[in-house]
């Protein structure tokens, strides 16, 4: 930026930081060629076997592999997630971390698909996540289960025409058919098994059965993201009528205060019949994660979930999210940009920088021997309530702008430690113990030996 | 004939209309009338509330069997809420005059901020959202006071008044010795020099069509700091102390990053020489690596330049790297006041301990003893009767909920109010 602006007139005229109508009018062009196949990919029907896939390990429940998320935008193409690859494995909390524009949300947004089209596209990668989902016959139908009795026969019921009358065969006698089994909601069951599906290679419709039933999410903003002309109970209730198709009112209101309740609000039943705008920001947030809790998913992904409330609302909040881990034993994507928060509730972390993962390991690797400068700069730049230092340690200068990154180190020009290959290619991800990688070239020849 | 008729008819309808009038006139005065006596009966019962307890000694005597006791069955919560209120109006009348402390820059006196949220029709104000209620404090020239509480405590309120730029509802404010709580606008043009603020979003608080040039040397225009001639120099010397390049003169707000505009928010306060400037959350809106910078900053220019700071934030961490005196407000008033170390290593109030267990410690093996509060902060426009916090304390006892804590100094500069402590003067 600076040799821009020190130079003569007729040098700043060529490398003006705007573009002309014509440049836009390209650009607006080649983008959309691109998005247009990628949306044209997106609205395709597919068969299942299309996005079926197997996972690396057995034990994670998500592998993020060489994601590449991109924003065709007029300036240009935003590479907001250029390359992130990252597991979760089963039962536990997974953090990430980076500053605001580093990737973070739209790492989470490529996970459910809920990126803004057509700008916003996957454009490749692979998202396996393991799914519990229905048994499919060679017709590719899913499996009923059939009710039996004590004794292991087949229980059969009156069948039944649309309008809830029973159907009579020529003689004038109800037709009777094989019991399916339901469950307390009223809902068919069906044989299940656990699948793995590429979640970038599925279409937009195949993605309803993952969302909110296996993949569930906490948004930001509980006052942005919560409907304000309706009741709590009626968008709770909406929930359990998508993911248990079957049920009636009564039931939905029981789950929805069932739901309150493990969220631990004090009285659902009122809870229940108010407006958004009546509850504070602590309970709305709290809304949100039963709300995300309703379909009992097994991967909760939570962006930023305390950053609107204060800290004591956040100590509460925190608490709850895990002991609602063990509760429902499920996996949690934690996305926040508060090493603090990361410190007390991850067991692995994932610190991203401009649109890539720079390091990542458990907690305690991370927070005791960080590698990566810019994680080390991070920790010491953060003001911590048990030290008495006079000045805090800063990263001098800003995130680069995130249209035409270079394809040296995006860290460099903020790095207190660069040597010389920091000038030549990005660095590769460099693997320091068996959990610990950091994607810098201080610890590429030597690995150990001179860092700092 | 038919004009006659007419005249007749029309003479005793006017004279029907006036009788109608002269009725209804009569009826309205006699309503009024009416009113204004049920209206100073009801006043005069107030004050008889008042007038009845007359010191705080009484008060104490009266209390002293309800205390001793624990039977707080029979007690009367409003008639206590309203001698609480007039004592306290009493104390701020007595202290009134006392002369301001000589060696402080800024001292805040039983300072009020009532919004009005419900009025009657003659404009007397029936429910108040009190925003602030009785605060005081000093505050020494060169030193930080930082400000937390949950948000909705009242502490930008707090901040905004202190400037002026509410006119506060009670209280006195001395800057440098004059009370200015009072001065009209005109009469706070000249001080505006002497204390500045910056603001929380550094997105929203600067025009976007004045290039960073004209927005700093507004202010020195107006006030007529330096000479027409130097004020292109004096911007520059201000931008470079702020760690702003001198091409950034001719640039507009839109082209810089969150940092560089915080930036330019503080060469704009810094611009007319202030001697106390505000800080109103300034980091909270900025990302972790760019709060470091901005922090270091601030301190570095205390340094260099002398300033005071009141520094507002719910960050604790951050509070306690800049500052070094701490007040903790909640629901608009002062809980706990004194020296950072005296609070952090002993937080003697309650809701103190709970804010500072509530902070996410960045190392994973340790594990804090949390003390995790339950439930919201109440409204302010209904204060929980009593101590404030009652409702939310795990330490909460039965006289909470009916008499307020005395805002007592314990330790030298160290104020707390709080049941848990001795309340005995």
């Amino acid at each position: 930026m600076s040799s821009e602006v020190n130079a003569p007139k007729a040098e700043k005229k060529k490398n003006r930081n705007y573009l002309t109508g014509k440049e836009i009018r390209a650009i607006v062009k080649s983008n959309n060629k691109v998005t247009r196949a990628l949306e044209k990919k997106k609205r395709r029907k597919a068969k299942e076997e299309e996005f079926l896939t197997t996972l690396k390990d057995d034990k994670n429940i998500l592998e993020v592999e060489d994601l590449h998320t991109y924003f065709f935008t007029e300036q240009g193409v935003v590479k907001a997630v250029n390359g992130v690859s990252f597991e979760v494995p089963q039962g536990s909390t997974v953090g990430v971390v980076g500053e605001s524009g580093c990737g973070k949300s739209v790492t989470s947004m490529s996970i459910m698909q809920l990126l803004q089209g057509p700008a916003g596209q996957i454009v490749s990668g692979e998202i396996r996540f393991k799914s519990y989902d229905f048994k499919l016959d060679e017709k590719g139908k899913p499996i009923p289960i059939w009710e039996t009795d004590e004794e292991g026969n087949p229980v059969f019921e009156e069948k039944k025409d649309k309008k809830g009358r029973p159907v009579l065969d020529k003689e004038g006698k109800p037709v009777l058919q094989e019991k399916q089994k339901r469950d307390e909601y009223g809902t068919l069951q069906y044989e299940m098994e656990e699948k793995v599906f590429n979640i970038a290679e599925m279409p937009i419709k195949e993605m309803y059965r993952l969302r909110g039933r296996q993949i569930a999410m906490i948004f930001q903003e509980p006052m942005t993201s919560l409907n304000p002309v309706f009741t709590i109970g009626n968008q709770l209730d909406e929930v359990t009528f998508l993911h248990f198709p079957g049920s009636t009112k009564a039931d939905a209101k029981r789950r929805s205060i069932e739901m309150l309740n493990l969220v631990g609000i004090a009285m659902p039943e009122r809870v229940y019949k108010s407006y958004p705008h009546e509850l504070s920001g602590g309970m709305r947030q709290r809304v949100m994660i039963s709300m995300a809790l309703a379909g009992n998913p097994r991967l909760i992904i939570a962006d930023e979930p305390t950053t609107a409330l204060d800290v004591t609302i956040q100590a509460q909040i925190l608490d709850l999210l895990r002991d609602l881990k063990k509760r429902i034993n499920g996996s949690i994507l934690l996305i926040t940009h508060d090493l603090g928060i990361i410190a007390e509730m991850a067991d692995f972390v994932v610190v991203m920088y401009a649109g890539r993962i720079i390091e990542r390991g458990t907690a305690s690797e991370i927070f005791h021997h960080p590698m990566h400068p810019y994680t080390i700069g991070l920790q010491k730049s953060k003001p911590v309530m048990d030290s008495d230092k006079d000045t805090l340690f800063n990263i001098p200068g800003n995130v680069p702008n995130p249209i035409d990154m270079p394809d040296y180190c995006y860290f460099r020009e903020r790095c207190s430690s660069c040597k010389k290959a920091c000038f030549g290619d990005y660095p590769a991800m460099v693997q320091v113990s068996p959990t610990h990688y950091v994607a810098c070239h201080l610890y590429d020849e030597n690995k150990e030996g001179d860092a700092k | 004939m038919t004009n006659a008729l007419l005249a007749a008819v029309s003479g005793g309808q006017i004279i029907a209309a006036g009788v109608m009038l002269a009725v209804v006139a009569l009826l309205i005065l006699a309503g009024f009338v009416l009113f204004r006596v049920v209206v100073k009966k009801r006043e005069r019962e107030e004050q008889a509330i008042v007038d009845k307890v007359q010191t705080q000694e009484e008060l104490e005597a009266n209390y002293a069997e309800c205390v001793a006791t624990g039977n707080f069955a029979g007690f009367d919560d409003v008639l206590e809420s309203k001698r609480e209120h007039a004592l306290r109006e009493r104390k701020a009348e007595a202290d009134k005059d006392l002369p301001p402390d000589e060696n402080v820059l800024l001292e805040v006196r039983h300072l009020k901020m009532y919004f009005p949220l419900k009025k009657t029709i003659g404009g007397k104000v029936t429910l108040a959202l009190r925003a602030v209620d009785d605060v005081s404090f000093k505050l020494k020239a060169g030193e930080t006071l930082g400000i937390v509480g949950e948000s909705g405590c009242g502490k930008t309120t707090m901040g905004r008044s202190v400037l002026k730029l509410y006119q506060p509802t009670g209280g006195q404010i001395f800057f440098e010795g004059k009370d200015i709580a009072a001065y009209k606008p005109k009469e706070m043009r000249p001080l505006r020099t002497q204390m500045q603020i910056i603001f929380q979003d550094p997105y929203s608080s600067l025009p976007p069509r004045s290039t960073v040039g004209g927005i700093l040397s507004e202010p020195v225009k107006v006030h007529k700091i330096v000479p027409k001639g130097e004020i292109k120099d004096y911007v520059m010397q201000i931008m470079e102390q702020c760690g702003l390049r001198d091409y950034y003169y001719e640039r507009y707000p839109h082209e810089f990053s969150g940092g560089q505009r915080q930036r330019i928010c503080i060469a704009r306060a810094l611009s007319v020489k202030p001697k106390l400037v505000i800080c109103d959350e300034p980091v909270s809106a900025l990302d972790v690596s760019i709060q470091a910078q901005i922090i270091n900053l601030l301190k570095q220019l205390q340094q260099e330049l002398g300033l005071t700071y009141l520094f507002i934030s719910h960050d604790l961490s951050v509070i306690k790297h800049i500052s070094d005196k701490i007040g903790v407000m909640y629901l608009g008033s002062m809980v706990e006041f004194g020296d950072k170390k005296a609070i952090f290593s002993h937080p003697m109030h309650p809701y103190t301990q709970a804010l500072f267990s509530a902070v996410p410690n960045p190392n994973p093996d340790v594990k804090m003893e949390r003390i995790v509060l339950n439930g919201d902060i109440p409204s302010p426009a209904d204060p929980p009767k009593g101590c404030k916090f009652n409702t939310r304390c795990p330490h909460a006892m039965e006289i909470c909920k009916h008499i307020a804590p005395k805002y007592k100094e314990y330790e030298p500069g160290h104020f707390v109010a709080c049941h848990c402590y001795s309340q005995e003067d």
